[in-house]
């Protein structure tokens, strides 16, 4: 990935090279010099390149690290902290609602006192989900007791993660460690940034390996007992040696940070103060901003207004001190928050400042909060001129008029605001009668009936024109042709996920019918708390004045990731047997983050997180049987479909509307095409089901009342495919087909015949 | 060393590329960006727009290039470019591509127009257009738009090195698709070659128009909803989705429909319009009227679905969707 721009002489003493690269490449760059042992992650925006950088480096024999693609966050998290625990170097990368997601593994990493190394490339948090840069989720991570290092720009991204993993491993400090980078900003613009030249330096720097002499769980010969049940009086005194290694982490990384400057030339002292040395007015920013501020500052000097800018470079210990210092006589200063507090009359960094300068008797100086930039809204020049104007207008009056406020926000135009475009949907037109479904008293069986697709082009789509997917996206002509084949009205859950983001980029929503978002490891929780509020508030009488026509039919739309991250909630619905259907669409990947690999992507294919190289050849592992994990809860309807067989799909939604509304919890799946991330022609997406399910990989099926029933067998109409028929038309697993990944396809190839016949042998027996 | 051009107050030479996803732009972007730090020694910063909008949706690249001793602190998008390159002429329906110019900028556009229509389409007030079929040349060549449109922009950006950005296209290349580098060789070099120019004065009188913050929404927190909540459900009916597709359209003719609805089924972009008449027998049936063009991505999906010649590929044509359009009849809101 890194390209080689020349071998510069630095003002350090150790031989570097200039790489022209983005903050993300620098993290995993940094992290395939050290070489760590063990990355655990799961794909969150802005950061999940990192952990694609270092699979496209490690498919390319470039290091040597274990990179385990987890479950969800949380899951990562506890990786890390395992592997952690067993003595190794760990390391990790997060974002947003993911860093929220493992924050409850955050204090137990620390205050059992394992250190590893995690990049928290910042992001806003949801809700409503907004995917750029603000410190939301890093003002998170205040409280963990993880040291925080900050980067300003690509260079210091490689730089903090060098600098933290010998913070980390220091034995007066022994912490894990966050290194925080502004999301976008700095995660994915490219600037020139100065390495290390040879990975023997980088080892020279932070040990060839973790100090010895700490103790870890793979010593047989001296049994430690990890985690205790503490409770006080011994508790606060784990507390506070954990709150003595916090403030010991201030000095070590003054130390180390001056060794690093003599190395490499590049200095990060605890504060970057910036044209402080005679200002009257100051501004506080964090990271990215905390640049484009110095070009607002030397503007006001040049006008003749003393100006300055302090930034740190360590948040966590807070560098008190050091910042009272620095604001000492200035007359006012500006705080931006990149987060807020709410509630706080400040943002954490104004608060922390005025404390600090209260604690160290700099009491003169004015503080000014203002909360700017959420959700990534750009931070401009003349952003910073106006915090400026704040401090200089209170350094005048002498008082701060308005102490803390929002900058950035707007009121809008009442003209402008929302009316409505569509009538909703009429019931009528919904309950078409042209599908029924009813039980047969004498064989218990459901007769169902469904019309031509011609027929039911009468009934009104539930979703709209106009939403946002990539041309010949799979998922919509595969839901609607579901949807078809539900009666009534709906109301549908979505979990994240392309089919969410690109249907409700506001202020539009494609859907015509009542939807709700939730993050996709919670979705199928979240709906049933809707249906038993349904069933409750109907029983009360309070729904009555809506005038219902029918109950609804409430259904979970998820991607194959959504199942995986959120396949306990999905097993609890399942297990409550709640009345509602979970509809899964199944492209074979994370593709709303970049196609990365999910457990449904098969053996050897290609993702962003399963490269294709010398040294890797694809996903290393089966996909995941999700039909036969739900068909396991014993809940009464299960079903397999594909967009190229349209009257069986319309059959089997009509038995899940059945199923949901009358007994229980319905799971289904459907395999869509995603040309984008396949890497095949966006026209031929229908064919490519079509074979997928002609080789077996995805049968046709359904488990109705724990009988297995095979709708569709292709080798009954001698329509049965080879794999490699299949996967020759798509980009992502040509390479299967050549001579060389042979054992890949075999193996892929006795797995799915392995399931079909096992599927085969159920469709005999009932029983099973 | 080479000299950049013009430099901006803070010593910055600004590139904007306007494109939409999948042609390739943010590609284009990286890779002048590479060649003018890599390749010529300059210091820079290059990025692009991320959202949630996938392919086919409107994005930017943006490239700064300065002196090696000029700071980069900014991380902001490019405001006020000296060069803006448009991928595709009809993205000036839906944005104003080349807010923010200079009287002296140079706008290269992907297109078959002459500069005096471009001028009129895409509201050129001064400056100097350049014009390339970047998509004519892609097809000949059977390579990429995106290839066309970097040969474009290295005949306007003359301070970057030729030679050096082919060896690049053909070290990034040679690899792994050894028989695409003569193609992509040839349709960076045409790109380079066929750029037309003509540069129009700024007539007396006229100021240039100013640019505008991009990011003041037309909601507010004086009149949005609650919680983010959308309460116009449907309303993305609103949106054109036209400039999504890449060169092919799907025609329809109603000849050869069976109006078996095979197309609907396989349309992720809900483009079929239906309309129940009375079949042979009197009895009410189901007919496929159209296409409404407003909201088709051209995937072409529908072509392969179709078991007759109703629906056929073609190459779209200025003005056929308008004028073939069959438009849904949505139940629009009282209020409207």
């Amino acid at each position: 990935m890194a390209i080689e721009i020349n071998k510069e002489v630095s003002t350090g003493t150790v031989e570097q090279r200039m790489v022209y690269e983005s903050g993300n490449e620098m993290a995993a760059y940094a992290a395939h010099q050290i070489n760590y042992h063990v990355m655990g992650y799961f794909p969150i925006s802005p950061s999940t390149e990192v952990a694609q950088f270092l699979d496209l480096m490690k498919a390319n024999g470039q290091h040597d690290i274990k990179l385990i693609p987890s479950d969800g966050e949380h899951g990562s998290a506890g990786i890390c902290y395992g592997a952690s625990a067993a003595g190794g170097r760990v390391f990790n990368a997060t974002s947003s609602n993911g860093y929220l997601y493992m924050l409850e593994q955050m204090p137990v990493q620390s205050g059992t006192r394992f250190p590893m190394v995690m990049n928290l490339v910042c992001r806003s948090v949801s809700g409503p989900l907004d995917i750029h840069g603000d410190h939301s989720d890093l003002y998170f991570a205040l409280n963990t007791g993880w040291p925080i290092l900050m980067c300003r720009d690509p260079q210091a991204v490689y730089d903090m993660n060098i600098i933290a993993l010998k913070l980390a491993e220091d034995p007066e400090v022994r912490l894990p460690v966050l290194v925080a980078s502004d999301g976008y900003f700095t995660s994915h613009q490219k600037r020139r940034v100065q390495t290390f030249a040879h990975r023997a330096d980088v080892h020279a720097f932070v040990g060839e390996h973790s100090p010895e002499g700490f103790k870890h769980v793979l010593d047989r010969n001296n049994p430690i007992t990890v985690g205790p049940y503490m409770n006080e009086p011994d508790y606060i005194n784990n507390c506070y040696q954990q709150s003595m290694a916090m403030y010991k982490a201030s000095e070590v990384f003054d130390r180390i940070r001056q060794e690093y400057a003599a190395l490499t030339g590049r200095d990060y002292p605890i504060l970057d103060q910036y044209r402080m040395d005679d200002a009257e007015v100051a501004v506080f920013l964090m990271n990215s901003a905390s640049e484009i501020i110095k070009d607002v500052v030397d503007q006001l000097r040049a006008r003749g207004i003393k100006a300055g800018s302090v930034a740190p470079n360590i948040i966590r210990p807070f560098p008190a001190k050091e910042i009272a210092e620095a604001l000492r006589g200035v007359k006012a200063v500006t705080v931006g928050d990149r987060a807020d507090s709410y509630g706080g009359h400040g943002g954490n960094m104004t608060n922390e400042i005025k404390a600090a300068l209260f604690t160290h008797g700099a009491k003169d100086t004015l503080v000014i909060s203002r909360i700017y930039g959420l959700g990534g809204k750009d931070f401009y020049a003349e952003d910073g001129h106006h915090l400026f104007e704040l401090a200089i207008e209170a350094a005048n009056a002498g008082k701060v008029d308005v102490p803390f406020d929002y900058w950035g926000h707007t009121p809008g135009d009442p003209e402008k605001a929302p009316k409505r475009v569509l009538e909703p949907l009429r019931y009528e037109d919904l309950k078409t009668g042209l599908i029924t479904v009813d039980r047969d008293e004498a064989t218990g069986k459901l007769k169902v009936k469904v019309p031509p697709v011609r027929q039911l082009t009468k009934k009104p789509k539930r979703l709209a024109p106009g939403h946002g997917a990539c041309p010949g996206c799979g998922i919509f002509s595969g839901l609607e042709l579901f949807f078809k084949g539900i009666e009534g009205d709906i109301v549908a859950l979505y979990q994240t996920g392309c089919a969410m983001v690109v249907t409700t980029g506001f202020p539009y929503s494609s859907h015509k019918a009542t939807y709700i978002h939730n993050l996709f490891q919670n979705g199928a929780a979240t709906l049933s708390g809707v249906v038993e509020m349904f069933w409750e508030r109907k029983r009360r009488g309070e729904l009555d004045q809506y005038g219902l026509k029918d109950d609804f039919t409430f259904v979970m739309i998820t991607g194959d990731g959504g199942m995986d991250i959120g396949m306990g909630p999905a097993i609890g619905s399942a297990l409550r047997n709640h009345k509602m259907i979970i509809l899964e669409y199944d492209n074979e990947g994370y593709m709303n983050t970049g196609a990365q690999l999910s457990y449904s992507t098969p053996l050897g294919h290609r993702t962003s997180t399963s490269n294709v190289g010398k040294h890797q050849g694809g996903k290393l592992f089966h996909h995941k049987d999700t039909a036969q994990i739900m068909a396991a809860t014993n809940i009464p309807y299960v079903f397999t479909g594909s967009e190229s067989l349209p009257q069986d799909l319309l059959r089997k939604a009509a038995k899940a509307q059945y199923y949901a509304q009358n007994v229980g919890l319905v799971y289904g799946k459907i395999l869509i095409s995603c040309p984008l991330n396949w890497l095949s022609e966006e026209k031929i997406g229908q064919t490519l089901i079509d074979e997928a399910v002609n080789t077996c990989f995805f049968p046709m099926y359904e488990v109705e009342e724990g009988v297995t029933t095979i709708t569709y067998n292709p080798e009954d109409k001698g329509k049965r495919i080879p794999l490699g028929d299949w996967l020759k038309n798509m980009g992502k697993t040509k390479h299967m087909t050549r001579p060389e990944y042979a054992e890949a396809l075999k193996s892929f190839e006795d797995e799915v015949e392995r399931r079909w016949q096992r599927l085969k042998a159920k469709h005999e027996n009932m029983y099973l | 060393m080479a000299i950049l051009p013009k430099q901006n107050d803070l010593g910055f030479f600004e590139i904007r590329l306007e494109s939409i996803g999948g042609l390739g732009a943010n590609l284009a972007g990286k890779m002048l960006a590479e060649a003018g730090v890599v390749g010529s020694g300059f210091n820079g910063v290059s990025f692009s727009s991320y959202g949630s909008e996938k392919k086919g949706s409107p994005v930017k690249a943006h490239i700064r290039f300065c002196d090696l001793e000029t700071n980069i602190r900014d991380t902001t998008p490019v405001e006020r470019p000296h060069i803006v390159g448009v991928f595709h002429e009809n993205l000036s329906k839906t944005v104003n591509v080349i807010s923010g110019i200079y009287a002296d900028s140079v706008v290269l556009v992907n297109s078959s127009k002459t500069t005096e229509q471009l001028k009129e389409k895409i509201k050129l007030s001064a400056g100097t257009l350049a014009v390339v079929d970047a998509t004519g040349i892609a097809l000949e060549e059977n390579n990429r738009v995106n290839m066309a449109m970097l040969g474009g922009l290295f005949r306007l950006c003359d301070f970057l090195d030729f030679e050096h950005m082919k060896g690049i296209i053909r070290k990034s290349l040679e690899k792994k698709y050894p028989q695409a580098v003569d193609p992509a060789l040839r349709t960076f070099q045409r790109g380079y070659d066929e750029v037309q120019f003509q540069t129009f004065a700024l007539p007396e009188g006229i100021a240039m128009p100013q640019p505008t913050r991009w990011d003041i929404p037309a909601l507010g927190y004086q009149t949005q909803p609650l919680g983010g909540m959308i309460v116009n459900p449907g309303n993305s009916v609103l949106k054109d989705l036209s400039i999504s597709r890449q060169g092919m359209m799907p025609h329809f003719d109603e000849e050869k429909c069976i109006h078996c609805a095979a197309c609907d089924t396989a349309c992720p972009d809900f483009c079929f319009v239906w309309d129940e008449q009375p079949d042979k027998k009197g009895r009410p049936q189901m007919f496929l009227q159209g296409i409404d063009y407003q909201y088709c991505k051209g995937c072409l999906k529908c072509v392969v679905a179709c078991p007759t010649e109703a629906l056929v590929s073609e190459r779209e044509t200025d003005g056929y969707g308008d004028d073939h359009r069959v438009a849904h009849r949505f139940n629009w809101a009282a209020a409207n």
